[in-house]
C-alpha cells in the first residue's frame, strides 16, 4: 500500500454540490495518489459523475477545498484542470473520423516547423506515446475512422496524456469494450502507473477492480462513505456499501396468475452484442432484465423489438416462434417499446404531445386509414394525458417544453394507444423527477394487473427490485441468475457486477 | 507526458500521413486516361493541340473556383453564389478594361479583391449569423445578380480590349503550348494541396467538417476558419473571373456565371470531396473538372448534340458518390 | 442578463408574435407591400396603375411559383437535408413529355396532363429512391438528375421546341376570367389559379394537415430516429415525398407550357432555373431547412408577398431595371428571413 505519509497528488476535502434544490454532493473527501488506480464506485446518482465534473473543472464546488501536490488550488474551469495535469478521457471517444491519429491528438496544439505542421515530430512523439501505453507505433498513421472503438479509446487516452497528465480520469472505460480489449485497457493502465500517472477509475463492473484498483472510494447518497485498500474488500462488501441498509420492502406482494409465457427467448443472440438470452414473461407479469451499462441489456430490447436482427436462438409469442423484422412488424404481433434513449428515440421534439402520443397509431386513428381523424386523436390524447397524469395545459403543447418526466409520460402514452400483449420498457424512469417515476411505476404495475406482459430493461437497481416479480441479471452479455421480488439488492448489485463467489 | 523513453521508439513509421493520393483519385486519372484514348481512336483530331488546348483553358475557371468550394465544403458549407459572384467580378473587370484601360495587374487585382469582398459578406453572414450557408448563399446569389446587372447598365459591355490575353485562348496565353490559365490553375491547386495538407490552418478546416463543436473545444478558431473559406473562395471566383474575361470574345452578356455554382460543385463532388464535410481534396475536384470538361468537348467532337454531356455530369456524380455512399457503408459494418 | 430578460418581457407580445410566427409577419408584410405602392400609385410614382386588376393578373405569376414551393415544402419537410434542385428540370422535361403527347401524337388533353404528371412523379422517384433507400445527401441526388433531366429534355428533341397548334390553342388557359355568381365584382383571375394552383394547394394542405401520411412526414423530419422507434415507415414515407415533389413539378409543367404556348425544353432551367425561387419561397415561408417545420399557408403568403412586391417593383422602375430590383428584393427578404430564423431559435427557441 501507499506510504499514507507521502503528499497526495490530489486530495477534495469536504466538497459539496448543489444543483438548484438536488444536493448531488452534500460531503465528499476524496484523494489520489501518484502511482496509483483510485476505483471510484457508486450507484447511479450517487454522486460520482459530480465528482468527476468537479475534479476535471466543468463544474465548481460550492464547499470544500481542493489542494494539488499539498498546496491549495481553485479548478475553475476544465482549462485550469488541464493545466494542472488532469485529464479525462469519456465513455464515447471524442475524435475527429476524417483525421489521423497523430493529428487528432495535435489539433488545435500541432507542433509546427516553418509555418508547416511538423509530421515527423508528431508523430514520433505520437510513437512515444502509444510505445508507453504498450500499442502498436502504426497506430500513429491511420485514419482514426478505420479503428475499432476500443482502439480509439485507447487514442483517447493516448491523447489525454500528451498534455503531459499527472492525473488521469477514465469515465467507464470498459463498458464498450469486449474482455480481450479490457484486457490491453488494463495493460495501459499498469504502464501509466508505473511511470507515476495517478488514474481515477470509475467503473460499474465491481470484479474487474480487483485486478487493476489500489484503492477503492464508495460513494452513496452524494456522500463519499470511505476509501478502502483493494484488498481489504470483496465484491459483496462493495456492493454492501454501495446500497447501504436495505430497507425492508414495504411492497405488498403481487400475485402473479399461472399461465403461459406470452413472451419467451430461447437462447437468444445477437453475434458481438448478446448470446443465449433466456428469458419469459407471463401474462400480467413483470420481469426486469437487471445489468449494468454495457452488459448488453439495452441490445436484448432492440433486438426484442425488430429494431435488430437475431442472430440466433428463438423468440416466442404466445408459443409461436416469430421472427420481428421491423417496429412496425413487432407493433403488429402486440409488442411495444418506450425507448431508453428519450430525446433520440422517443421525442418529437417541437410537435404537440397529441403529435406524439399518436405517432405509430396513425392507422388506428385515421378514416378510410387515410385522413386523421382529430376528434378521436384528441379524445385518446386527453384519457392518456388524465391516466398518465401529465402536467399539461392542453394536448396541443410542444414536447420539447416539457420536463424529463412529463415527457416521458408522453411517450409512454404512446406505447399504451393499442394496448399491447408484450410492452417493453428500457430505462423507463432515467432521468426522470422522483415523483414522476413513483407515478410511471404505479402505471406499470396497473399495466400489469390488467394483463400486460411486462418486460423492464432497466440498470436501475432499486427500481428492479420495486416493480419486478422477478428479476433477470444480466452480465456480460447474457442472463445469469433469476432472482425473486424478496432479493438483496446487494444480492443483485454482486451478481451483475461479477462478485457471485 | 513525464516520462521520457531513453532508446528512440524501435519501430519507425516511414509512412508519414495517409496516401497523398486517394482512391478516388486514382480512379478520376484512369477515366480520364480511357476516355482520352476512346476519342483519340474514334476521332484522332482529338489528341491535337487545337483540341486539348480549348480543353484546358475550358477548365480552368471551374477548377480554380472548385478548389475554394472544397475548403468550404470540407468546412461542411456550401457556396451556391458563385456563379452571380463571377458575373459581378468579371463585369466590373470588364466595364474597368473598356471604360478606364486598365492594364492587366490593375484589372485582375480589382477583379480578385471584388471577389473576396462577396466572399467576405457570405462568410461573414454565414460565420456570424449562424445560419445555413445554403439559404444565406441563395439570398446572396440574387444580391450579386442585382449587383451585376447593375453594373452591366443594359445588354452587353462590347468592345473588351484583350489586356487579358495573358489568360486567354489565344498564342499570348500559352507557354510551350500550355495555356496559362490551367497553369495558374495548376500552381494554385498545387498550393492548396500543400496547405490543406501541411499547415495547421489547412488540417482545421477538416476538424471543423468533422465536429465543429469538438474542434472549437480543441481550440481552433472556428467562426474565423469558415470566414477565411468564403473569402479564399470569392478571392479565386475574382481570379477565375479574369480567365472567363480572357476566354471568351470581346463581349460579355449577361449570362456569365450562370450555372457555374452547380458546374463547380459537380466537379467537387466528383473529385470525391463529401459534401457532408470533413473529408475532400483539391486535387480530386481539378481532376473532377477536367474529366467533366473532357466529355464536353468529346461529346461534340463525335457529333454529338452538346447538351448530352449534362446526362454524363448526372450519371457521374451518382457513380462518385455512390461509390463512396458503398465505401463509407462497407466501413461501418466492419 | 436578467436585464435583457426583463427586456424581452416587457417587449409587447405583437413583436414576439411577429418575430416567432411566420404567417403573422408574412401577412403583415403583405399588407405592408400592398399598401406602400397603393401610397406611390396614388401620388403617381408608378409607370402604370397598381390596382386590384394589375395585381390580380399578376398572380399568374405565382402559379408556377407557389406550386414548386409546394413541392420544396414537401421534400425539405421529408428532413435529413432534403431539398430538391431538379424540379426546373422536371419541369422542362415533364414539358416536353407533354409536348409530345398533347401536341405532337394527339391525346386528349385529360389524358396527356396525366401522363405528364405521372412522369413528374417517375422523375421524382429517381430521387426518392437514390435519396430514401440508397442514401445519398439529396443536394448531390438532386445535383445529379437536374444534370440529367435537363440534358435529356433538350436532347430529346433536338433543342426545338414543340408549339403546334393544339399546344398554341393551350394559350387560352392562361387567361384571366370572370369568376360565376361574385365575379363581376372583383377582378378577373386568372384561369391557371383555378385549374392549377387552388386545386394543388389544397391537395397538399390536405395531405400534410389532415392525413396520416402527412402525419408521417412532419414525424420522420423532426426526428427520423425516434419515427423508426415509433415503428413509421420512415423510408417509405421520405420516398414519396420526392414522387410527389415531381408529380407538382409535372403539373407545373404543363401550367408552364400553355403559358408559353410552347413546350420549351429549356423551360425550366433558363436563367437561374425554376428551383432556386421554389427553394427560396420554401424558406422565406418559414420552413426549416433542418425539416419538420413548415406550412402550406406561409409558403402560399410569401409567394403573394414576393409576388406583389415584384409586380410593384416592375411599376416602380422604367425598362429592364425593374427586372433587377426584384433580385434585390429577393435576396434582401431571404437573407433577413434566414437571419430571423437564427435569431428566433436562439432568443425565442424557434418559430412555429
Amino acid at each position: 500500500m501507499a506510504d499514507k505519509n507521502e503528499t497526495p497528488r490530489l486530495r477534495l476535502t469536504a466538497v459539496s454540490k448543489r444543483f438548484g434544490a438536488v444536493r448531488a454532493i452534500q460531503h465528499g473527501d476524496f484523494t489520489v495518489r501518484a502511482g496509483k488506480v483510485h476505483a471510484l464506485v457508486g450507484e447511479n446518482g450517487a454522486g460520482k459523475s459530480t465528482m468527476i465534473k468537479i475534479i476535471s473543472g466543468a463544474e465548481q464546488a460550492d464547499t470544500g477545498d481542493v489542494e494539488w501536490d499539498g498546496a491549495p488550488v481553485r479548478i475553475s474551469s476544465t482549462t485550469d484542470a488541464i493545466a494542472l495535469g488532469i485529464a479525462t478521457v469519456y465513455q464515447e471517444p471524442q475524435l475527429f473520423a476524417e483525421l489521423t491519429v497523430a493529428e487528432n491528438i495535435f489539433l488545435g496544439k500541432e507542433l509546427k516547423k516553418g509555418g508547416r505542421v511538423d509530421w515527423n515530430a508528431q508523430n514520433e512523439r505520437v510513437v512515444e506515446l502509444l510505445e508507453v501505453l504498450g500499442l502498436p507505433a502504426k497506430y500513429a498513421t491511420a485514419t482514426v475512422g478505420d479503428l475499432s472503438i476500443a482502439e480509439q479509446q485507447q487514442v483517447s487516452i493516448a491523447k489525454a496524456l500528451s498534455g503531459d497528465a499527472k492525473v488521469l480520469i477514465l469515465d467507464e472505460p470498459s463498458a464498450i469494450l469486449t474482455d480481450a480489449e479490457i484486457e490491453v485497457l488494463f495493460d495501459v493502465v499498469r504502464r501509466l502507473t508505473a511511470s507515476g500517472v495517478a488514474v481515477i477509475y470509475i467503473s460499474h463492473r465491481l470484479d474487474e477492480l480487483f485486478r487493476i484498483a489500489d484503492e477503492v472510494t464508495v460513494m452513496r447518497d452524494g456522500r463519499t462513505i470511505g476509501t478502502y485498500p483493494i484488498g481489504d474488500l470483496s465484491v459483496r462488501q462493495i456492493a454492501h456499501l454501495m446500497v447501504g441498509e436495505e430497507l425492508s420492502d414495504t411492497r405488498p406482494h403481487r400475485e402473479v396468475p399461472e399461465g403461459p409465457a406470452v413472451l419467451e427467448l430461447r437462447g437468444l443472440t445477437r453475434a458481438g452484442k448478446f448470446r443465449d438470452v433466456d428469458v419469459s414473461v407471463k401474462k400480467g407479469e413483470i420481469v426486469a432484465l437487471y445489468g449494468l451499462v454495457g452488459s448488453g441489456v439495452s441490445e436484448i430490447a432492440a433486438c426484442v423489438y425488430g429494431i435488430d436482427r437475431a442472430t440466433g436462438g428463438e423468440l416466442k409469442l404466445n408459443g409461436a416462434t416469430e421472427t420481428l423484422k421491423s417496429p412496425q412488424d413487432a407493433q403488429k404481433k402486440g409488442v411495444a417499446l418506450l425507448p431508453a434513449n428519450r430525446k433520440v428515440e422517443g421525442m418529437f421534439g417541437f410537435q404537440s404531445i397529441a403529435f406524439n402520443i399518436s405517432a405509430g397509431h396513425l392507422k388506428l386513428l385515421s378514416r378510410f386509414g387515410m385522413f386523421v381523424d382529430r376528434a378521436r386523436e384528441t379524445k385518446v390524447a386527453t384519457s392518456l394525458i388524465k391516466r398518465l397524469a401529465v402536467k399539461t395545459p392542453s394536448e396541443r403543447q410542444p414536447v420539447n417544453a416539457m420536463s424529463g418526466g412529463n415527457a416521458q409520460k408522453v411517450v409512454l402514452a404512446r406505447q399504451l394507444v393499442e394496448r399491447p400483449k408484450v410492452l417493453i420498457l428500457a430505462e423507463p424512469t432515467q432521468g426522470v423527477d422522483v415523483g414522476a417515476k413513483e407515478e410511471i411505476h404505479r402505471l406499470i404495475t396497473e399495466l400489469a394487473e390488467e394483463g400486460t406482459a411486462v418486460l423492464v430493461v432497466t440498470s436501475d437497481l432499486p427500481e428492479a427490485l420495486r416493480i419486478a416479480d422477478r428479476i433477470q441479471v444480466v452480465r456480460g452479455g447474457t442472463t445469469t441468475e433469476e432472482f425473486g421480488p424478496d432479493a438483496k439488492q446487494v444480492d443483485l448489485l454482486a451478481a451483475a457486477a461479477g462478485g457471485s463467489e | 507526458m513525464s516520462v521520457t523513453t531513453a532508446e528512440k521508439p524501435a519501430v519507425r513509421t516511414t509512412k508519414v500521413l495517409p496516401s497523398p493520393v486517394t482512391g478516388q483519385e486514382i480512379v478520376l486519372v484512369g477515366v480520364i486516361a480511357i476516355l482520352w484514348v476512346a476519342l483519340w481512336v474514334s476521332t484522332p483530331a482529338f489528341m491535337t493541340a487545337g483540341s486539348i488546348q480549348p480543353l484546358l483553358v475550358a477548365t480552368a475557371p471551374v477548377a480554380l473556383v472548385g478548389v475554394g468550394m472544397t475548403i468550404v465544403i470540407i468546412t461542411g458549407g456550401i457556396d451556391v453564389s458563385v456563379g452571380a459572384a463571377i458575373m459581378v467580378c468579371s463585369v466590373l473587370t470588364a466595364k474597368l478594361l473598356v471604360d478606364a484601360e486598365v492594364n492587366l495587374g490593375v484589372a485582375v487585382i480589382v477583379s480578385v479583391a471584388a471577389g473576396g469582398l462577396l466572399g467576405l459578406v457570405n462568410g461573414v453572414l454565414i460565420a456570424y449569423g449562424r445560419v445555413h450557408a445554403i439559404i444565406i448563399t441563395f439570398g446572396t446569389a440574387n444580391l450579386f445578380l442585382f449587383l451585376g446587372l447593375q453594373i452591366f447598365g443594359s445588354g452587353t459591355v462590347n468592345g473588351i480590349p484583350g489586356t487579358l490575353a495573358f489568360f486567354g485562348r489565344g498564342q499570348d496565353g500559352r507557354t510551350f503550348g500550355v495555356p496559362h490559365a490551367f497553369l495558374i490553375t495548376l500552381l494554385i491547386t498545387a498550393a492548396a494541396w500543400w496547405y490543406l495538407r501541411h499547415t495547421a490552418g489547412g488540417r482545421h478546416f477538416f476538424a471543423i467538417g468533422g465536429d465543429a463543436q469538438a474542434a472549437r473545444l480543441a481550440g481552433v478558431r472556428v467562426q474565423r476558419r469558415v470566414l477565411l473559406a468564403y473569402v479564399l473562395t470569392g478571392l479565386l471566383v475574382g481570379l477565375a473571373s479574369c480567365f472567363v474575361i480572357a476566354q471568351g470574345t470581346s463581349t460579355l452578356d449577361q449570362s456569365v456565371g450562370s450555372g457555374k455554382e452547380l458546374a463547380v460543385i459537380a466537379a467537387v463532388v466528383i473529385g470525391g470531396t463529401s459534401i457532408m464535410g470533413g473529408r475532400g481534396s483539391v486535387l480530386g475536384t481539378l481532376l473532377g473538372a477536367l474529366l467533366v470538361q473532357s466529355v464536353a468537348s468529346g461529346v461534340t467532337q463525335l457529333g454529338w448534340s452538346s447538351q448530352l454531356s449534362d446526362l454524363f455530369v448526372g450519371i457521374f456524380i451518382i457513380v462518385a458518390v455512390g461509390a463512396d455512399l458503398l465505401r463509407a457503408r462497407a466501413r461501418r459494418s466492419r | 442578463m436578467t436585464a435583457t430578460a426583463e427586456r424581452v418581457r416587457q417587449r409587447p407580445d405583437v413583436a414576439r408574435i411577429l418575430l416567432t410566427q411566420r404567417i403573422p409577419l408574412l401577412a403583415v408584410l403583405i399588407v405592408l407591400v400592398v399598401v406602400t405602392f397603393f401610397i406611390n400609385d396614388a401620388g403617381g410614382y408608378l409607370t402604370a396603375p397598381y390596382d386590384f386588376d394589375y395585381m390580380s393578373a399578376a398572380l399568374i405569376n405565382a402559379v408556377p411559383l407557389a406550386m414548386l414551393g409546394l413541392a420544396e415544402l414537401l421534400v425539405i419537410l421529408s428532413g435529413r437535408g432534403g431539398i430538391d434542385l431538379s424540379v426546373g428540370a422536371i419541369v422542362s422535361l415533364s414539358g416536353m413529355v407533354f409536348g409530345f403527347a398533347y401536341g405532337e401524337w394527339a391525346w386528349p388533353l385529360w389524358l396527356a396532363i396525366l401522363a405528364t404528371a405521372g412522369f413528374g412523379a417517375l422523375c421524382g422517384a429517381v430521387n426518392g429512391f437514390l435519396v430514401s433507400y440508397i442514401g445519398f445527401p439529396a443536394l448531390i441526388a438532386t445535383l445529379a438528375t437536374f444534370y440529367a433531366y435537363k440534358s435529356i429534355a433538350i436532347v430529346i428533341n433536338n433543342q426545338q421546341p414543340i408549339s403546334t397548334p393544339p399546344i398554341q390553342d393551350l394559350f387560352s388557359l392562361s387567361k384571366s376570367v370572370e369568376l360565376p355568381l361574385f365575379g363581376q365584382y372583383i377582378p378577373d383571375v386568372p384561369l391557371g389559379i383555378f385549374t392549377f394552383l387552388l386545386p394543388t394547394v389544397v391537395a397538399v394542405w390536405l395531405l400534410l394537415a389532415r392525413t396520416a401520411y402527412g402525419r408521417r412526414l412532419y414525424a420522420i423530419g423532426t426526428n427520423d430516429v425516434a419515427a423508426r422507434w415509433s415503428g413509421l415507415p420512415v423510408r417509405d414515407t421520405r420516398f414519396k415525398a420526392y414522387v410527389y415533389a415531381g408529380l407538382i413539378s409535372g403539373l407545373v409543367a404543363v401550367v408552364t407550357v400553355a403559358q408559353f404556348a410552347s413546350a420549351r425544353p429549356d423551360a425550366g432551367v433558363s436563367g437561374s432555373g425554376m428551383a432556386l425561387p421554389a427553394i427560396t419561397i420554401a424558406v422565406l415561408g418559414g420552413v426549416a431547412i433542418t425539416g419538420g417545420i413548415g406550412r402550406v399557408a406561409g409558403v402560399v403568403l410569401a409567394t403573394l408577398l414576393i409576388v406583389w412586391l415584384n409586380a410593384g417593383i416592375l411599376l416602380a422602375f422604367v425598362g429592364n431595371e425593374g427586372g433587377q430590383y426584384q433580385l434585390l428584393a429577393l435576396g434582401t427578404v431571404l437573407v433577413f428571413a434566414a437571419l430571423l430564423n437564427g435569431l428566433t431559435n436562439r432568443r425565442y427557441g424557434g418559430t412555429s
